[in-house]
C-alpha cells in the first residue's frame, strides 16, 4: 500500500525474464525429437493438400488459357485470305473452293460399293475410315449451297490456278471463279488489274452515294413525314376532328408533308440517276465449270486473286476485312460484312445500364449501411438482395417484358403516343427497357460491393469528420464516399461485366437480329430509347445457330466472340484504370 | 492543499462501500469550461460511467488517467457527444457548457461539436491536401472565402507548430506526412474552427519520443488559449502537461485534483497504487 514497496516491480520483472529464459532452455531437447514425430504423420503435413490446391489452380489456368487460345486462334485466323483450289474428281467433275477443314469419317456401304477394290482395301485397312475435306465452293446463287465435302479417294488432281478470284459480293455471298468480262459505260474494256481496281473504286463510291441517299437523307425525310402523319392523328385525337384548331394544325402538317414529299422526290431522282449510271459498269464472272454471272461492279465488295497474293497483299486484305467487320453493317443474314450496329448496341446498352444501376445501387446501399437501423429487417433485405443475384437471368427477361415493356411502356404509349396506336412506341422491347432489365439484374452486385466498401471506411475517418462539426450527410459526401469510391467502382465493373455478357433476358426485351436503325442518329431527338437494337452476344447466337447455313456462320461466331471479349475487356480495363487512379488518390498513407 | 488533504483522510466510507470522489482541483480563475454533474452512461446493459462529477477549468489542461477500460475515452467522447454513434447508448445526469446541458432537449449536436475540437489516438487526416484538411471544419460550415480559409490555415498550422514544415506543401496529400506531422495536422484541424475546448484521446500513443515532445510543447503553448482535456496512459506526460488530473477506476472518478498533488501526495490509496505503477 505504501510507496516504499515500489522496488518490487523491477525485481519481479527481472525474475520474469529469467523465468522465460529458463523455460526456453528446457525446451531445447524435446524440440529435436518432435520434428521426427511430425514427419511420420502424413495428415499433419500440408504437402498433399498443397499439391491438390496447386493442381486445381493449374487445371483452372489451363482451361482458361485453352479456351482463350481456341477463341483467339479461330477468331484471328478467319480473315486471313486462303488459297483457292481447283479439284478434279475421279468422276470427271470439277470444282473450285477454299478448303476450310477436314477430318476422318466412315463412308457408308453405298459409297464403298462404288469404289474400286484398291481404295476399298485401303479404307478397310484404316478401320473403315477415310479422310475428307470441306470446301467452301461459294457461288450460292448457282449451286444452292456454299460448302461441299470432298473425300480424298474421290480426288483425281488438285491445282491452284492463278486466274481464280475470291470475290465477296454485296448479295449472294462469295463467288469463286474467274473475271471474264468488264463493261464500262456499256462498252467492254480490256481487263487489267489496274483498270479493275480503278473501276471498282469508282463503283464503290457510287454505291456509297446511293446508300447514303437512301438510308440517310431519304430515311430522314421518311421519318419526318411519318412524324407529321402522327401529328395529324394527334391533333385529331386531342382536339377533335371537326374543331378549327385541329383543322388548322392538320393543314399545317399537310403543307409540311407536301414540302417534304417534294424534297423526297428530288432526292429519289438523284439516287435513280446515280443508280442508272452505276448500272452501266458491269462485271461478268465465270465459275469453274464455265457458268457465268453478270452483275453491277458496285455489288462487289472485295476481290483478289487468291493464289497469287504476296504477303503484303494478304496483310492488306486481312486488315481491310477486320476494318469492314468493325465498321460496316452486316449483310447476307449476318454471316458477312460487319457488326457495327451490334458493337454500338452492346456499348450503348451497357453504358445506359450503368447509368441506371450506379445511382440506384449506391443510394440503396448508402441507406442500408449508413442510415437504416441495423436489425432483422435490414438483414432480411440483405439476404433478399443476395438471392436476387441467383435468379436465372431469363426470369428477369420475362419480368422486363411484362413490367417494363407491356405495363410501363403500354401506359406511356397510351398517355404520350396515342396517335401511333395500335403500333407500340415504348410498349415493346427497346434499348431503354433492356438496360433497365439488366440494371435490375446487376443491382445486387452493386449493392453488395458498395455496402462492403462503405463498411471498410475506417471509423476513425468518420469520427474525425463528425468531430469537426460535419453533419452525417457531409461526412458521407466528403469523407466516406470518396474513400469508398474504388470499392464502389469495383462493384460497377463487376456489374458491367455481367451485364455486357448477358444475352438471355435481352432476347425478350429488345434485341433483334437486324436492327433497321441505330438507337442514336441524326433525326431529332437524336437518342431513340424506344428502338430495338443489336447485341454482340445475341449476334453470336444468331449467326451460329439461326442462320441459313451455319457452316458459313462458324467463323463469324469466333470473330464475334473475339470482338465481344475484347470489348468487355476494354470496358473493364478502362473502369479499372479509373478505379486505380482513384485508389492512388485516396491511398491511406502508412507511417 | 493541506485542507484538501485533511478532508480526504477524514471522509468516512459510504454505506454502499463505494468511496466518494476526492476533489482538490486547482482553480483556473476563469470559471468552468465544462461542468459534468452526476453523469452516468450505459452501453446497452453495461454501465460504463458511474456518477461522474468533474468541473473542467477554463484555460487549464485537465488530464484523465486510469487503467485500461476504466472509461476515460467514454467520458471524453461524452463531452462532444461522439458516443451518440453507438447503438443502445443511454445517459443520465448532465454535462453543462456555459450553463446549458448538452444532453438537454433541442441541443444542436453539430453546433456543439464545432465548439469542441477533438484529437484522436491514431492520427486520422482525411485523404485530401493539407490545406483541405485544415479548412475542412470551415468548409462544412459553408465558408468558401479564400482569404478567410488562407488565414485560418496559417493560424491553425502555426498553432500546431506545423507551419514551417507544411507551408511549402499545402496542396499535397496529407497522407504523405509522417505520423507525428499527421497528428499535429489533426491538432491544427481541431483548432481551425477556433473551439473553446480541445479534447485529446491519447494523442501521443502512436508517436515516437521526439514527436511526443513536440506535441507536449504544443499543449503547453495552447494552454490558456483553450481548455484542454487530455487522456493519457503516460504518468510522466500527465505530470508534465496538465494542471489538474482526474484518476478514474471502473467507471468512477476516484480522485480529481491538482496534478502535482495527485502525483506526489495523492489523497486516495488507490490513486497512489496507480501512479506508482503498482497496478493498472
Ligand atoms: N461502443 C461500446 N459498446 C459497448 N461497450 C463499450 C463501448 N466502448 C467502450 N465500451 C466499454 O466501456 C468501458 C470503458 O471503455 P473506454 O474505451 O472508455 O476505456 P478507456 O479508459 O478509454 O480504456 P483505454 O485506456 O484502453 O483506451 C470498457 O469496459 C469497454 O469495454
Ligand atoms: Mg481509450
Amino acid at each position: 500500500m505504501s510507496v516504499s514497496q515500489e522496488h518490487d516491480i523491477p525485481a519481479s520483472g527481472v525474475t520474469g525474464l529469467a523465468g522465460i529464459a529458463a523455460r526456453e532452455a528446457t525446451q531445447q531437447t524435446p524440440r529435436g525429437r518432435r520434428v521426427r514425430r511430425f514427419s511420420a504423420d502424413l495428415s499433419a503435413v500440408g504437402e498433399p493438400a498443397l499439391w491438390a490446391f496447386g493442381g486445381a489452380l493449374a487445371l483452372g489456368i489451363i482451361l482458361i488459357a485453352g479456351f482463350l487460345a481456341m477463341i483467339a486462334w479461330n477468331g484471328f485466323a478467319t480473315f486471313w485470305p486462303k488459297p483457292v483450289e481447283r479439284v478434279e474428281l475421279t468422276s470427271g467433275e470439277v470444282l473450285a473452293g477454299v478448303p476450310t477443314r477436314g477430318g476422318p469419317y466412315r463412308p457408308g456401304a453405298a459409297v464403298l460399293d462404288q469404289l474400286d477394290a484398291e481404295t476399298r482395301a485401303a479404307i478397310a485397312a484404316n478401320d473403315g475410315f477415310a479422310h475428307r475435306t470441306l470446301y467452301q465452293t461459294a457461288n450460292f446463287d448457282l449451286y444452292g449451297d456454299d460448302f461441299r465435302w470432298v473425300s480424298d479417294f474421290e480426288v483425281a488432281g488438285i491445282t491452284r490456278p492463278d486466274d481464280f478470284f475470291y470475290i465477296e459480293r454485296q448479295q449472294w455471298g462469295v463467288f469463286i471463279g474467274r473475271i471474264v468480262g468488264l463493261e464500262v459505260d456499256g462498252a467492254a474494256v480490256e481487263i487489267t488489274p489496274d483498270r479493275l481496281a480503278r473501276e471498282h473504286r469508282a463503283a464503290r463510291q457510287r454505291f456509297a452515294a446511293i446508300r447514303g441517299l437512301e438510308r440517310g437523307d431519304i430515311g430522314r425525310i421518311n421519318a419526318l413525314i411519318e412524324r407529321e402523319r402522327l401529328a395529324i392523328r394527334r391533333a385529331e385525337i386531342r382536339l377533335g376532328e371537326e374543331s378549327p384548331e385541329a383543322q388548322a394544325s392538320i393543314a399545317e402538317s399537310q403543307a409540311r408533308i407536301a414540302e417534304l414529299q417534294a424534297e423526297f422526290e428530288t432526292l429519289q431522282a438523284r439516287a435513280s440517276a446515280i443508280r442508272a449510271e452505276d448500272r452501266t459498269t458491269r462485271i461478268t464472272l465465270e465459275e469453274v465449270n464455265g457458268r457465268q454471272v453478270e452483275t453491277e461492279f458496285s455489288q462487289i465488295v472485295r476481290f483478289f486473286p487468291a493464289n497469287t497474293l504476296s504477303l503484303t497483299e494478304k496483310i492488306g486484305i486481312y486488315l481491310s476485312r477486320w476494318w469492314e467487320f468493325v465498321s460496316a453493317e452486316p449483310r447476307e443474314a449476318n454471316t458477312q460484312g460487319g457488326v457495327l450496329p451490334a458493337i454500338f448496341g452492346t456499348v450503348a446498352m451497357t453504358l445506359l445500364m450503368v447509368v441506371f444501376v450506379a445511382p440506384f445501387g449506391v443510394i440503396t446501399a448508402l441507406y442500408l449501411r449508413e442510415y437504416a437501423k441495423q436489425g432483422r429487417l435490414t438483414s432480411i433485405i440483405r439476404i433478399s438482395v443476395n438471392n436476387l443475384a441467383g435468379v436465372p437471368s431469363i426470369v428477369y427477361g420475362v419480368f422486363g417484358l411484362g413490367f417494363f415493356a407491356y405495363a410501363m411502356g403500354g401506359t406511356i404509349d397510351q398517355v404520350f403516343f396515342p396517335e401511333a396506336l395500335p403500333n407500340p412506341t415504348f410498349g415493346k422491347g427497346g434499348i431503354l427497357w433492356a438496360s433497365l432489365t439488366l440494371a435490375l439484374l446487376t443491382v445486387p452486385v452493386v449493392i453488395v460491393a458498395t455496402e462492403e466498401a462503405l463498411s471498410a471506411v475506417p471509423r476513425s475517418m468518420r469520427e474525425g469528420s463528425l468531430a469537426c462539426g460535419a453533419s452525417k450527410w457531409q461526412t458521407i459526401r466528403y469523407i466516406v464516399l470518396p474513400k469508398a469510391m474504388p470499392g464502389i467502382m469495383t462493384g460497377m465493373i463487376l456489374a458491367m461485366a455481367r451485364g455486357a455478357g448477358e444475352v438471355a433476358p435481352l432476347m425478350l426485351v429488345g434485341v433483334v437480329k437486324l436492327a433497321p436503325a441505330l438507337p442514336v442518329d441524326g433525326i431529332a431527338p437524336f437518342i431513340h430509347l424506344d428502338r430495338s437494337f443489336m447485341h454482340l452476344g445475341f449476334h453470336i447466337f444468331d449467326v451460329g445457330f439461326q442462320s441459313r447455313n451455319s457452316e458459313a456462320g462458324i467463323p463469324m461466331v469466333f470473330v464475334t466472340t473475339v470482338l465481344l471479349l475484347t470489348l468487355i475487356i476494354t470496358m473493364n480495363a478502362s473502369a479499372i484504370y479509373i478505379r486505380n487512379r482513384l485508389k492512388r488518390k485516396y491511398a491511406s498513407g502508412e507511417f | 492543499m493541506a485542507t484538501a488533504q485533511t478532508t480526504a483522510q477524514t471522509t468516512p466510507p459510504r454505506s454502499d462501500g463505494i468511496e466518494p470522489t476526492v476533489y482538490h482541483p486547482r482553480e483556473g480563475g476563469q470559471g468552468s469550461a465544462l461542468d459534468i454533474r452526476n453523469f452516468n452512461l450505459w452501453y446497452g446493459e453495461t454501465q460504463a460511467l458511474h456518477d461522474t462529477t468533474i468541473d473542467v477549468q477554463k484555460g487549464l489542461v485537465t488530464a484523465l488517467i486510469g487503467p485500461s477500460g476504466c472509461g476515460k475515452s467514454t467520458l471524453l467522447r461524452s463531452l462532444n457527444r461522439m458516443n451518440d454513434l453507438v447503438d443502445g447508448l443511454r445517459v443520465s445526469g448532465e454535462v453543462k457548457v456555459d450553463g446549458f446541458d448538452i444532453y438537454g432537449p433541442g441541443v444542436d449536436v453539430i453546433a456543439l461539436r464545432k465548439r469542441m475540437g477533438m484529437v484522436f489516438q491514431k492520427p486520422n487526416p482525411f485523404a485530401m491536401s493539407i490545406y483541405d484538411n485544415v479548412t475542412y471544419p470551415l468548409r462544412v460550415d459553408g465558408i468558401t472565402k479564400k482569404s478567410i480559409l488562407d488565414d485560418t490555415v496559417e493560424r491553425a498550422l502555426r498553432a500546431a507548430a506545423l507551419w514551417d514544415e507544411a507551408r511549402d506543401r499545402l496542396y499535397t496529400s496529407a497522407l504523405g506526412m509522417s505520423g507525428g506531422q499527421q497528428q499535429r495536422l489533426c491538432i491544427a484541424r481541431a483548432v481551425a474552427s477556433d473551439p473553446e475546448v480541445l479534447l485529446m484521446d491519447e494523442p501521443c500513443s502512436a508517436l515516437d519520443p521526439i514527436a511526443t515532445a513536440k506535441i507536449e510543447n504544443l499543449i503547453a503553448d495552447l494552454r490558456g488559449q483553450y481548455s484542454i482535456v487530455i487522456v493519457t496512459h503516460s504518468m510522466s506526460q500527465a505530470a508534465r502537461v496538465s494542471d489538474n488530473t482526474a484518476f478514474m477506476y471502473l467507471g468512477r472518478i476516484i480522485e480529481y485534483g491538482a496534478t502535482d498533488t495527485v502525483f506526489t501526495t495523492p489523497k486516495v490509496a488507490r490513486t497512489n497504487d496507480y501512479v506508482t505503477g503498482r497496478f493498472g
